[in-house]
Parts: structure tokens; C-alpha cells; sequence
């Protein structure tokens, strides 16, 4: 056996010999062989369909949680959470049911995080009130004295730059996210709306984005707009953007059921 | 140093700068309001300064043409320079980072200084500050050495470490500004990326038209890895970057993947600016300075051959062992894991071809702390590349991941192998590019060499701990079947250790400190080296043995 | 031309070529590595043969194991569901002062309660349950919708204020615009002298106090001001507070009004966890006395 794998060496050997000699020969060979495996692993994930799940009731950002979202990525929330509950029982009975493809569908980029200094925050959406967020973003210390997290106050006192919004939404629709004209056109005052239920741009959000759509004066004033409000509507919409990972953990559940009978 | 280019070269160092001044004007001016407009000052500045020192020199007499027989070595100095610079900035902000997470109230009450705008600048720091630069610069030095050739070109490695000094800064500085894409390692937006792209691909063009000139018929190991790195870091960075802006004018962009497929984009380069950046880079270094500190040959050739091959095959298939668990599909982390586990051959191999080098010179590893350090990085390297195997095997991940323990890793490659090769490396090279006949104070060696692994041994400890504990106490269900600690009993348990890394970092920090004066006086005070002059000469040896004869 | 030479110390041959002074061993192989390639390849092939592994263009191979990293995840809970079930089981089943008289299933409380409370409920509530400015202390006798285990259970199974469509709903209004500054710092007063603190506060300006308190606020509060578990009105008599009993909290809260949002955990926590829960927050109380 060893025999045979030194036999096999040796043209190896003899070719990467001659090959040395010869830089552009080297450089081309180094690139073929560092790519085969990026290509057989990447390439699949766009051919084979079950990769992503199907999720018909899979909604969009609003305009206001996508700027959100935008400030998490700036903040760098995601150096301490993750946004992925692993297929393992201890992180499904702590934090919900796991993570599927089809819920980071439009996340450009995807935020599933590499340590968790903090929880994990992918089904964090209506587990607190928009209020505790606010207190807890401002000072973390002063509602769990244990937190090492920063503390976020100037959130509160911040203006959100809403100017950008449409042409965000915009490029977010060139790489593939479907926002359509009316939401491009409309993400201003869609993104104003969703954080002030009395004003007339309220009832344009819940039509464009559906009626489960959370409209609320998130940072608690609705006199306003400011990057806490937009910070707090996307964390509240955290796993909340389809339902088919409840209805997966449901039909396992009564499948279990039925077994047991 | 002007005087060395020629007059032509001056003007068209002086038409470049003129456009990369403009460039950074249009920046200002049409980015203004956002951070975009802050990078094109600094762009604008750094050019204009530039130009002034390029114009200064510009009447100055033609160089006289015996240059060319000689190395070019200003633009390492340069280069080695700021890798000490990044060095310090990257492990001091590495180490502000590790007691904020002890004390979270150790910051400024400004948004700029939060630990999630901070910890981007540590890693982008010293993995691209502090490494690449001290990549760049021995690749430099290096390439000329082992191929008996002058640079090819005066300008262009200027333009490389400059340019990409000019890259890291804008990343650094766009991270506290709230620039970032958030890709762990790719943070920077897409101007920068851009800009990365063109200071990257002068620098192979570079590398590869110093290597055409070579007076030797074969390429030396340590360029293998060296083009290996150039290279596919190249293909990485560009593939990852693809992004969106949401304006031209504006820093803002959004990832062109989505979802999974990002995730294993993300990955796939992760891992391999680890296994392109911080390992092939530095494993050219490893086949250049030990062995030239040693004065031993190279244990074995054949080895080199499988274990080059090795990493460069396997390498690229093992980004999805960051994914285990995860929603990536199952297949995609079996094979991550599979390579991972079938990659430590060539790991070990290299590792192993380096410690048998040092056969023979094992009293100069006892009394030289230059080669000591070179000696360690080749144990860390070893260690680190285990460890990181055996985390890439799913249930080991499972407990390892999003933990304490991942950070561990990093630093017993990071700090352990990445860092000490380097300081062992630059010890090596000053003397040899400065041309002094020793470093100012040995015995401050000695003292970077003892403080540096005694703050990894530190480090390293106590995020094992830490990890190990993390990861057991998510999971420790009690006699009921529940859960047994919430997340914030975890926090509190995480706290001492937190304390015990920043301690060591705080040692490995002076030593850099400490090293870095050291260089600065062997600069300053040392004087200079009266042997032979070190030129390129045509080769004396002829063709190397073909391998399959002993 | 080659100069190859043996190296004198392992007896191996150079390769004969040197670069800047590196010379290279034509040194073979060592064995070593070729057992090492043996077995880590060999264990990849079975990894392969037994696992999801290699992707087609619309496909992957299964692995003869047919193991899928969800499916088996469903199943361990499944499974962990099934070991908990007898006494989940009967922990549903019970009522909470059941649970608590029986050792057996009161044990299973102190197990599970701490970390379940720590995860889900001691960001609000504080780590013993002692509340903290705006959420209210669940150790002490103060109940805004009754301390009847059933009213605490329903509390937690709908939230209040919260986006449960059964979810209790209490709001006390603001009365900016329908009391003057002045007549709110007299009830304000007034309701301080119920739990016997200080105010300064004449006995004219309390009786006026009291008479602003019966038009505005006995509706929700009652006569007495003892609160109305119907409304999750607070006893205003105790001192016990949510935001707090110093003139500037008391005062916010008649200005602006108040509206406690607690989160509704059905479709988060099951029922046997909400009893456990329910049972675990009368230890606390217990250890908090
Ligand atoms: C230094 C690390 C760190 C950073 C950066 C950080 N957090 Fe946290 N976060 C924590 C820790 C630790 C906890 C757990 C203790 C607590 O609740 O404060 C936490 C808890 C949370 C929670 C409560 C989660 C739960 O289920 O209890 C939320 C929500 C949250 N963080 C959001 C954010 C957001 C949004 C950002 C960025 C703007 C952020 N965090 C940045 C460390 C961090
Ligand atoms: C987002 C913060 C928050 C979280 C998390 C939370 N609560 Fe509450 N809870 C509140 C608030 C606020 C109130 C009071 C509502 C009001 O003011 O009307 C409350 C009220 C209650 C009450 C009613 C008290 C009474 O006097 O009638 C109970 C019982 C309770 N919580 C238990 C829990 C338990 C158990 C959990 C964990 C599963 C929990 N809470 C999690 C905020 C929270
Ligand atoms: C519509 C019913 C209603 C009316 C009228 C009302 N309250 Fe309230 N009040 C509530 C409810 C419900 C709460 C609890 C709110 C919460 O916890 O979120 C409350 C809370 C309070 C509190 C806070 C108690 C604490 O523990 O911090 C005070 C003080 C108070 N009310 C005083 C008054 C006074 C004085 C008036 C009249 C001027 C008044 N209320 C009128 C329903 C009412
Ligand atoms: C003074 C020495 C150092 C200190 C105190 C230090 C400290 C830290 C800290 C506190 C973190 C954040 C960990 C977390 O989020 O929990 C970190 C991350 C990191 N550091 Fe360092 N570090 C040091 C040296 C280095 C060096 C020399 C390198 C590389 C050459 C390096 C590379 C990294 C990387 C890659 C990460 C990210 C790890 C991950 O995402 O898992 N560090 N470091
Ligand atoms: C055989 C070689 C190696 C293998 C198979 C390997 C494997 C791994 C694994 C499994 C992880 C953990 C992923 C996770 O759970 O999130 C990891 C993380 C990491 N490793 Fe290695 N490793 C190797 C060598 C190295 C070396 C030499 C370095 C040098 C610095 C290094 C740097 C890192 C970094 C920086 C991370 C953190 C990535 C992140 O999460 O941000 N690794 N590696
Ligand atoms: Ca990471
Ligand atoms: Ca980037
Ligand atoms: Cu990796």
C-alpha cells in the first residue's frame, strides 16, 4: 500500500520538478489546483433547489427595518451575536427552533456571526418590549448587571438618515432582493410611517409590506425618526419574516405524536 | 531615495500621484457628508505629501547605472517599518479590546469606541497591518535574494507598500466611522476593496517579472508559497468583495450573494485568507529565514513538494468547517471536515520539515532567541494546525464553535506561529537589509523572545478555558433534562479568564514594544556591516537533482 | 552542473543546488507520512460513503447512513421530549399548587426554573425576580391581575399589551390636557399619603388630592385605591412600585400615562413551562423572604 502511494508520488514529483522552472506554468497550476474545491462546494448551492427552502409567506425588510439592520451591521453587533441556532438540541430548547436557508434569503450580507460573546439573536423578535430594548441599547448594565455589551445611547438622540433609503432598497433590488418600484419610491415615508401609527404615512407600510407588519413608535416617541427606532424594528422582526421554521418544528412534533400512538 | 529613480521614473511616479491626488479630491468632494468624503482627504493628503517629496527630488541627477547591479531594498525598509507600526497599534487595540470585554466601561463614552467598531480594527490591524506588510516586505526581499535578481521595476514596489499601507488605513479608519461590510476579514467597503485590487495585482506583475529575471533555473520553495498566497488571496478578495453600492458616492454597498450562498463565500475566503494569508505567506518566510539563521539545508526537498501541493489542494475545501450545524447543507460540512482532517498531513509535513531542519543547529535554537522564535512558530504552526483539525470535526465543532475556544485557535496561530515567524523573521532581516553587522541589543531579543511566548502560553490557556467551559455549560443539562445555566451564568463564569487573556496580551504587547525599539536602534546606532556586498551574482550551483534519484 | 554533496550530519544528499547559501536535502519521504495520508484519507472515504458528501448539479449523495443533520436534530428533541414527558406530563397537568406540594414535581422546578427564568425572564424582571424601574417584582404580594396562580399563568400565556390576540391590555391614560400641572402634583400627593409616605402636603391640599383621585382615577384604581385586578390596575396603597413612588416617577406617570408592555410567551414557552415558571417565581418569593 505505502509502496503504491510513493509509486503514485513520484510523477508528482518529476512534474512539479519541471514545473518549477517555469513561473507562469507555476502560477496557472496553483490557481487550478486552489480552485477545484471552492468551485464543487460553491457552485452547487445555486443549482440544487433544496438547499433554500420553500417559504411562500417569506416577507421583505421594510424600509425602516432594513435601516436597522444597516446600523447593526455598522455597530458590529454581530462581532458578539449570531444569528444562527445550530441543529443541536441544547441550542433548539434554549433558543428556538433552528435556523433554516430560506430565512436569511434576502440577508445581503448574511449575519449568522462566528462567536457568541452575547445570545443568539435569530429568534429574538417580540420576545421583549420595544421599551426594554431601548433601556437595554441605552445602558446594558442597568437592566443585566452582568452585561459586557457597549451601551448605544447616542441611538436615542441620533436623527436616521433616511435620504438614502430609495436608492438602498434599490441596489438591494439589483443583487436580487424583490423590493418593488412603489416600495423604492415609497421607502421615506414608508420608513417614517412604521415608527408613527397616527400619521398618514402609517397605512401605505401595512399595504405594501403586509398587515402583520409592526407599526410602532418603537423608541417610544413618536415625535422623532432616529436610529433607535430603526434598530429596535429590525431586532423585533428578528425570525419573524416567515413562519417556516415554526411550521416545520409543529409537523415534527405531531408526527412524534402519531408515532407514539 | 529619489535620487535612485530615474528621471522618467520620477515624472511618472509624479503623473500617478497626480491622479491618485484627483482621485482622492473627487472622493472628497462628491463623498462629502459621508465617510467616503473623510478617505478621500486622506487619500488627497497622502498624495499631496507625495508629490512633494517626488517633486523635490525631481531635478536631481540620473542615478548611474551600477544600481542595477545591485538589490533594491529601500522599499522593504519601508515596509518592515510599518509592519512594527501595525504591529504595536494592532496588539494595543487587540488588548483594549480583551479589557473591554472584562470591564466594558474601559472605552470613551463616544460611538467610535465601541467594542463592535473596535475589534475589526485589532484583526484587520495585525492580520493585514502588521502581516501584510511584514509579507510584503520579506517577499521583497526574498524573491531578490533566492533569485539572484535586482526588483523588477522601481516604482511599482513603492507603489505595492504604500498603496497598500493607503488600503488598511482607509479600512481601520472606515471600521470607527461605521464603514464596514461586516464580512469577517473583508470588512472594508468596495473603494477600498477596489483600490486593493490594483495595488495587488501591481504586486504580482511584480513578483512574477522579478521571478523572469531570475539567474537561477529553478524557483526556490519559499516563492512557491509566496506566488501561492499573492495568488489566490487575489481570487479570494475579489470573489468575496462583490458588492452593490447603493451609490457611487457613498461608502454603502450590499453583498451580491445572499443567505447561504454568502455564508459559504464568506467561509471559503475566511478560511483561506487563514490558510493564503497567514499561512502560505508565512511558511515563504519560514523556508527563507530559518534556514538562512540555521545554516542548515532544507530537511527535504520531496517534502516540500507534497506538502505545498497538499496545502494548496486541500486548503481551499475546508472554509464550511466554520458552518457545522449550521444551515448549510450537510454535505458541504462533511467534506469541509473531511479535508479539514486529511489537510493536517501537509500541515504537519511543513512543520515537520522545518523542525528537522534545525537538525544539527539545535545549539544555536538554545542560544540564538532569533531562531528560537522561528523555532516556537514552527511548533505553534504545528499545534495550531491539530488543534484546528480536530475543531473541524462536527461534534468537536459543536462544542467549540461560537466559543472561547475558536478564539484560542486563532491566537495559538495568530500570536504563536503568525506573529513569532514574523518577529523571528524581521530579527533576521534587519541586520541583513540595514546591512549591520548585529541587532542594537541581543539581550532585548531575548526579553521580546521570553514575553511574547509567555503572554501566548497566557492567552491561549486562558481561552481554552474559557471556551471549554462556555461550550460545556451551554450544554450541561441537569437530572431533569433541562437546561442547567442560563446564558448570563455563563458571562459571569467567563469573566477571570477574561482578566488572564488581557494580562497576556498585555505582555505579548511589550514585547513588541520592546522589539521595536530594539530595531529602531539597530537603525540608528548599530554600525554598519563590513563584509561583502550582497548583490545578485549569477549561480554558481547548476541544476538541482531531480527528485526521484538519492 | 550539480555540486551535490552529503550533508555530514544526517548522511543525506543535497539536492546540489543552492540558493543565497539554502541548500535543500534530497531526503525521501519519511513513512511516516505516507501511514498518515493512509489513514486520514481513509477515514474521509468512509466519512464519504457514509454521509451526505459529493453535490451533482441538482443533487448530492446521501451517504448510506441516510443521515441528515435536521432530521436527527428533530429526532434528539423528539427524544429529549419524550424523557421530560412524565413529568412535563404531569406538570401540565397540575395545578401550580400542586406542583408544589408534590416533592417529586417540586424539584423538577428547582431544576429547570433558574436557567428557564435567567433566559427568558430576568432581563425584565431581574435575576430573583425583584423587578426594576417599569417591571414590576414578582416576589413581593403586589399583583396587578391577581396572585392566583391561574391569573399569573394566564399573564403568561397572553403577555399584557403584547401582540397575543388575547393578549390582558392595561393602560393608565395620560393625563396631560385633562389635568392642570398643579392638580396632578396634588393627586400625586394624595396617592403618595396612601402608603403613609411624607409629602409635606397640607390637609387641604390632600382632601383636594382626594376629590381630583375619586373623579379621575377610582374607576381603574377603586375607591380605596387598592387597586382592580380586573383592569391589572395597581394597588396604589402599598409601597410597592413599577416605576417608582418619588414625586418626579409619580408625576411622569399621571403626565405621560403608562403602558408596561409584557412579552406573551405561548408560542415561545410550552405549558408545562410556563407552570414550572409560575411554581418557580413563589420559590424566589420564598427565598426573597
Ligand atoms: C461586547 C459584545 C457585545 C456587543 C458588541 C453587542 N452585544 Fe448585545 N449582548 C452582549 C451580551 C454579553 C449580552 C447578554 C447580557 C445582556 O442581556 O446584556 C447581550 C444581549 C443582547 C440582547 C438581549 C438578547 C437576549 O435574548 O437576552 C440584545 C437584543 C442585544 N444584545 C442586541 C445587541 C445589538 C443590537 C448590538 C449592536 C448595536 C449589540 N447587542 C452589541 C454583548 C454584546
Ligand atoms: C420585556 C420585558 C419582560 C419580560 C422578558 C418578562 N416580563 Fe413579565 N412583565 C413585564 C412588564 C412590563 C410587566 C407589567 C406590565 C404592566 O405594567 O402592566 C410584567 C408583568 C408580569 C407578571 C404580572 C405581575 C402582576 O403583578 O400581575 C408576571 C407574573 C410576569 N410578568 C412574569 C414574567 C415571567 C415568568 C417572565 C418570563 C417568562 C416574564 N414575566 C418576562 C415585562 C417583562
Ligand atoms: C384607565 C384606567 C386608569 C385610570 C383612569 C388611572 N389609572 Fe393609574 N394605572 C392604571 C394601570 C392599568 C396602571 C398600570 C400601568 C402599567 O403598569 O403599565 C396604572 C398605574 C398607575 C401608577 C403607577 C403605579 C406604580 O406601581 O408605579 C400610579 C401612581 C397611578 N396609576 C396613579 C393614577 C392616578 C393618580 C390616576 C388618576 C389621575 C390614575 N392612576 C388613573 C390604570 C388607570
Ligand atoms: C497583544 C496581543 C493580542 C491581544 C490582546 C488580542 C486580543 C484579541 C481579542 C480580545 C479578540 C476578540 C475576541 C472575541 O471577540 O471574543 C481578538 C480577536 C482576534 N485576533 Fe487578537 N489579540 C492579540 C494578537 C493578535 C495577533 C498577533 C493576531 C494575528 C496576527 C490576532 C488575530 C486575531 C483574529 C483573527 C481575531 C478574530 C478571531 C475570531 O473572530 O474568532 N490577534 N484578539
Ligand atoms: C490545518 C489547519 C487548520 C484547520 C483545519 C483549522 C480549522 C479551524 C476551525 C475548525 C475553526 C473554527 C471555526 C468555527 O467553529 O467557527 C478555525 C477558526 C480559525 N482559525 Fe483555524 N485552522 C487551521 C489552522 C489555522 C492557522 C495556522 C491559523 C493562523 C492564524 C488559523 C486561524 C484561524 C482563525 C483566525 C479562525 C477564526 C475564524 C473566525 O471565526 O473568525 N487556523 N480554524
Ligand atoms: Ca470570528
Ligand atoms: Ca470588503
Ligand atoms: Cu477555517
Amino acid at each position: 500500500m505505502i509502496r503504491w502511494l510513493q509509486k503514485l508520488y513520484y510523477p508528482i514529483q518529476a512534474g512539479h520538478y519541471r514545473l518549477e522552472k517555469h513561473s507562469i506554468g507555476l502560477t496557472l497550476a496553483i490557481i487550478f489546483a486552489a480552485m477545484i474545491g471552492g468551485f464543487v462546494e460553491i457552485a452547487p448551492l445555486f443549482t440544487i433547489d433544496e438547499t433554500v427552502e420553500e417559504a411562500p409567506d417569506m416577507r421583505l425588510y421594510t424600509p425602516l427595518e432594513q435601516a436597522g439592520r444597516d446600523i447593526y451591521i455598522r455597530e458590529g453587533c454581530y462581532a458578539c451575536h449570531s444569528q444562527m441556532i445550530r441543529t443541536l438540541v441544547d441550542e433548539v430548547d434554549r433558543y428556538g427552533a433552528y435556523s433554516l436557508a430560506v430565512e436569511s434569503k434576502y440577508d445581503h450580507p448574511m449575519l449568522w456571526g462566528s462567536k457568541r460573546t452575547g445570545p443568539d439573536l435569530a429568534r429574538l423578535g417580540g420576545k421583549y418590549s420595544d421599551d426594554w430594548h431601548v433601556a437595554h441599547l441605552i445602558d446594558p448594565r442597568a437592566v443585566v448587571p452582568e452585561s459586557v455589551m457597549p451601551h448605544y445611547a447616542f441611538l436615542a438622540q441620533r436623527r436616521l438618515e433616511t435620504e438614502s433609503l430609495p436608492a438602498r432598497l434599490a441596489a438591494l433590488g439589483k443583487v436580487g432582493v424583490p423590493y418593488d418600484a412603489a416600495m423604492i419610491e415609497n421607502a421615506e415615508r414608508d420608513a417614517r410611517g412604521q415608527a408613527n401609527p397616527d400619521s398618514d404615512d402609517a397605512g401605505g407600510v401595512a399595504e405594501r409590506y403586509g398587515e402583520a407588519t409592526q407599526i410602532r413608535p418603537f423608541d417610544g416617541d413618536t415625535a422623532r425618526l432616529t436610529e433607535m427606532d430603526a434598530l429596535v424594528a429590525y431586532l423585533q422582526i428578528l425570525g419573524k419574516l416567515t413562519d417556516a421554521a415554526s411550521r416545520i418544528e409543529t409537523a415534527a412534533i405531531e408526527a412524534d405524536m402519531e408515532a407514539a400512538q | 531615495m529619489i535620487a535612485k529613480f530615474t528621471v522618467a521614473e520620477r515624472q511618472w511616479s509624479l503623473v500617478l500621484l497626480v491622479l491618485t491626488a484627483l482621485a482622492g479630491l473627487a472622493m472628497a468632494a462628491l463623498g462629502a457628508g459621508d465617510a467616503m468624503g473623510v478617505h478621500g482627504f486622506i487619500v488627497l493628503i497622502v498624495s499631496l505629501g507625495l508629490i512633494f517629496v517626488v517633486g523635490g527630488g525631481l531635478f536631481a541627477p540620473e542615478p548611474t547605472e551600477d544600481r542595477r547591479r545591485a538589490y533594491y531594498d529601500d522599499p522593504i525598509k519601508l515596509g518592515l517599518v510599518l509592519a512594527m507600526v501595525w504591529a504595536v497599534i494592532g496588539m494595543g487595540v487587540g488588548d483594549w479590546v480583551a479589557w473591554m470585554l472584562a470591564y466594558p466601561e474601559a472605552r470613551f463614552d463616544a460611538a467610535w469606541s465601541s467594542f463592535g467598531r473596535v475589534r475589526p480594527v485589532h484583526t484587520t490591524g495585525v492580520i493585514f497591518g502588521f502581516g501584510g506588510n511584514a509579507l510584503i516586505a520579506t517577499s521583497m526581499h526574498v524573491m531578490q535574494r533566492t533569485s539572484r535578481a535586482r526588483m523588477a521595476g522601481q516604482v511599482s514596489p513603492w507603489f505595492v507598500i504604500i498603496g497598500y499601507n493607503l488600503f488598511v488605513v482607509m479600512a481601520v479608519s472606515g471600521y470607527l466611522m461605521g464603514v464596514t461590510q461586516s464580512k469577517e476579514y473583508a470588512e472594508a467597503e468596495w473603494y477600498a476593496d477596489i483600490w486593493l485590487v490594483i495595488v495587488w495585482v501591481t504586486y504580482f506583475v511584480l513578483y512574477i517579472r522579478t521571478l523572469a529575471r531570475r539567474n537561477e533555473p529553478h524557483i526556490y520553495v519559499a516563492n512557491w508559497y509566496y506566488l501561492a498566497f499573492i495568488l489566490v488571496v487575489a481570487v479570494l478578495h475579489i470573489i468575496n468583495n462583490l458588492a452593490m453600492p447603493a451609490s457611487l458616492t457613498a461608502a454603502k454597498s450590499y453583498s451580491l450573494f445572499s443567505g447561504v450562498q454568502d455564508a459559504m463565500t464568506q467561509w471559503w475566503y475566511g478560511h483561506n485568507a487563514v490558510a493564503f494569508f497567514l499561512t502560505a505567506g508565512f511558511l515563504g518566510m519560514l523556508y527563507y529565514y530559518l534556514p538562512k539563521r540555521a545554516n542548515r539545508p532544507i530537511y527535504s526537498y520531496r517534502l516540500s513538494i507534497l506538502s505545498f501541493w497538499g496545502i494548496t489542494f486541500f486548503y481551499i475545501w475546508v472554509g464550511s468547517h466554520h458552518l457545522h450545524y449550521t444551515a448549510l447543507p450537510h454535505w458541504v460540512q462533511t467534506l469541509g471536515m473531511t479535508f479539514s482532517v486529511m489537510l493536517l498531513v501537509p500541515s504537519w509535513a511543513s512543520a515537520g520539515n522545518a523542525l528537522m531542519t534545525l537538525n544539527g543547529a539545535w545549539h544555536k535554537v538554545r542560544d540564538d532567541a532569533t531562531l528560537r522564535f522561528m523555532f516556537v512558530a514552527a511548533v505553534f504552526y504545528g499545534l495550531s494546525t491539530f488543534e484546528g483539525s480536530f475543531l473541524a470535526i462536527r461534534p468537536v465543532n459543536s462544542l467549540s464553535h461560537y466559543t472561547d475556544w475558536t478564539v484560542a485557535h486563532v491566537h495559538a496561530g495568530a500570536m504563536g506561529w503568525v506573529a513569532l515567524i514574523t518577529f523571528g523573521a524581521i530579527y533576521a532581516a534587519v541586520p541583513m537589509i540595514w546591512r549591520r553587522e548585529t541587532m542594537y541589543s541581543w539581550k532585548l531579543v531575548e526579553w521580546h523572545f521570553w514575553l511574547a511566548l509567555a503572554g501566548t502560553m497566557i492567552y491561549v490557556f486562558a481561552m481554552w478555558n474559557s471556551g471549554i467551559v462556555q461550550g460545556l455549560m451551554w450544554r450541561t443539562y441537569n437530572e431533569a433534562g433541562t437546561l442547567q445555566y442560563s446564558f448570563v451564568d455563563t458571562l459571569v463564569a467567563m469573566h477571570p479568564y477574561y482578566i488572564a487573556r488581557a494580562i497576556g496580551g498585555l505582555l505579548f504587547l511589550t514585547g513588541a514594544v520592546v522589539g521595536s525599539y530594539n530595531i529602531w536602534m539597530t537603525i540608528r546606532e548599530v554600525g554598519h556591516e563590513a563584509k561583502a556586498r550582497d548583490v545578485p551574482t549569477d549561480s554558481e550551483a547548476g541544476e538541482p537533482a531531480v527528485p526521484v534519484a538519492e | 552542473m550539480s555540486v551535490k554533496k552529503r550533508d555530514p550530519l544526517t548522511g543525506h544528499q543535497t539536492t546540489g543546488h543552492e540558493w543565497n547559501g539554502i541548500t535543500e536535502l534530497n531526503t525521501r519521504v519519511p513513512r511516516v507520512i505516507w501511514w498518515f495520508i493512509l489513514v486520514t484519507h481513509l477515514y474521509a472515504l468512509i466519512a464519504w460513503v457514509l454521509l451526505p458528501a459529493w453535490p451533482g448539479i441538482t443533487g448530492y449523495t446521501k451517504g448510506i447512513l441516510g443521515i441528515d443533520q435536521q432530521e436527527r436534530v428533530e429526532r434528539q428533541v423528539a427524544d429529549l421530549r419524550a424523557a421530560r414527558a412524565p413529568w412535563r406530563d404531569r406538570i401540565a397537568a397540575a395545578t401550580v399548587e400542586n406542583i408544589r406540594a408534590d416533592p417529586d414535581l417540586s424539584a423538577k422546578v428547582a431544576e429547570t426554573g433558574p436557567a428557564l427564568f435567567g433566559d427568558n425572564c430576568a432581563a425584565c424582571h431581574g435575576a430573583q425576580g425583584q423587578g426594576g424601574p417599569g417591571y414590576p417584582s414578582l416576589v413581593d404580594d403586589a399583583w396587578l391581575w391577581g396572585g392566583d396562580a391561574e391569573a399569573v399563568l394566564e399573564t403568561l400565556r397572553v403577555g399584557i399589551n403584547a401582540d397575543h390576540p388575547d393578549t390582558r391590555f392595561a393602560q393608565m391614560l395620560s393625563f396631560d390636557g385633562i389635568l392642570s400641572r398643579d392638580e396632578i402634583r396634588t393627586v400625586a400627593a394624595y396617592v403618595q399619603s396612601l402608603s403613609g409616605m411624607e409629602t409635606g402636603a397640607d390637609p387641604d391640599r390632600l382632601a383636594e388630592g382626594q376629590v381630583l383621585f375619586m373623579d379621575n382615577c377610582a374607576s381603574c384604581h377603586g375607591d380605596a385605591a387598592t387597586g382592580n385586578t380586573d383592569l391589572g390596575a395597581p394597588n396604589l396603597t402599598d409601597d410597592h412600585w413599577i416605576y417608582g413612588g418619588d414625586d418626579a416617577a409619580i408625576f411622569t406617570t399621571i403626565l405621560r400615562g403608562r403602558e408596561g408592555w409584557m412579552p406573551a410567551w405561548e408560542g415561545r414557552l410550552d405549558l408545562a413551562d410556563r407552570k414550572i415558571l409560575a411554581a418557580y417565581i413563589q420559590d424566589l418569593k420564598g427565598q426573597a423572604q
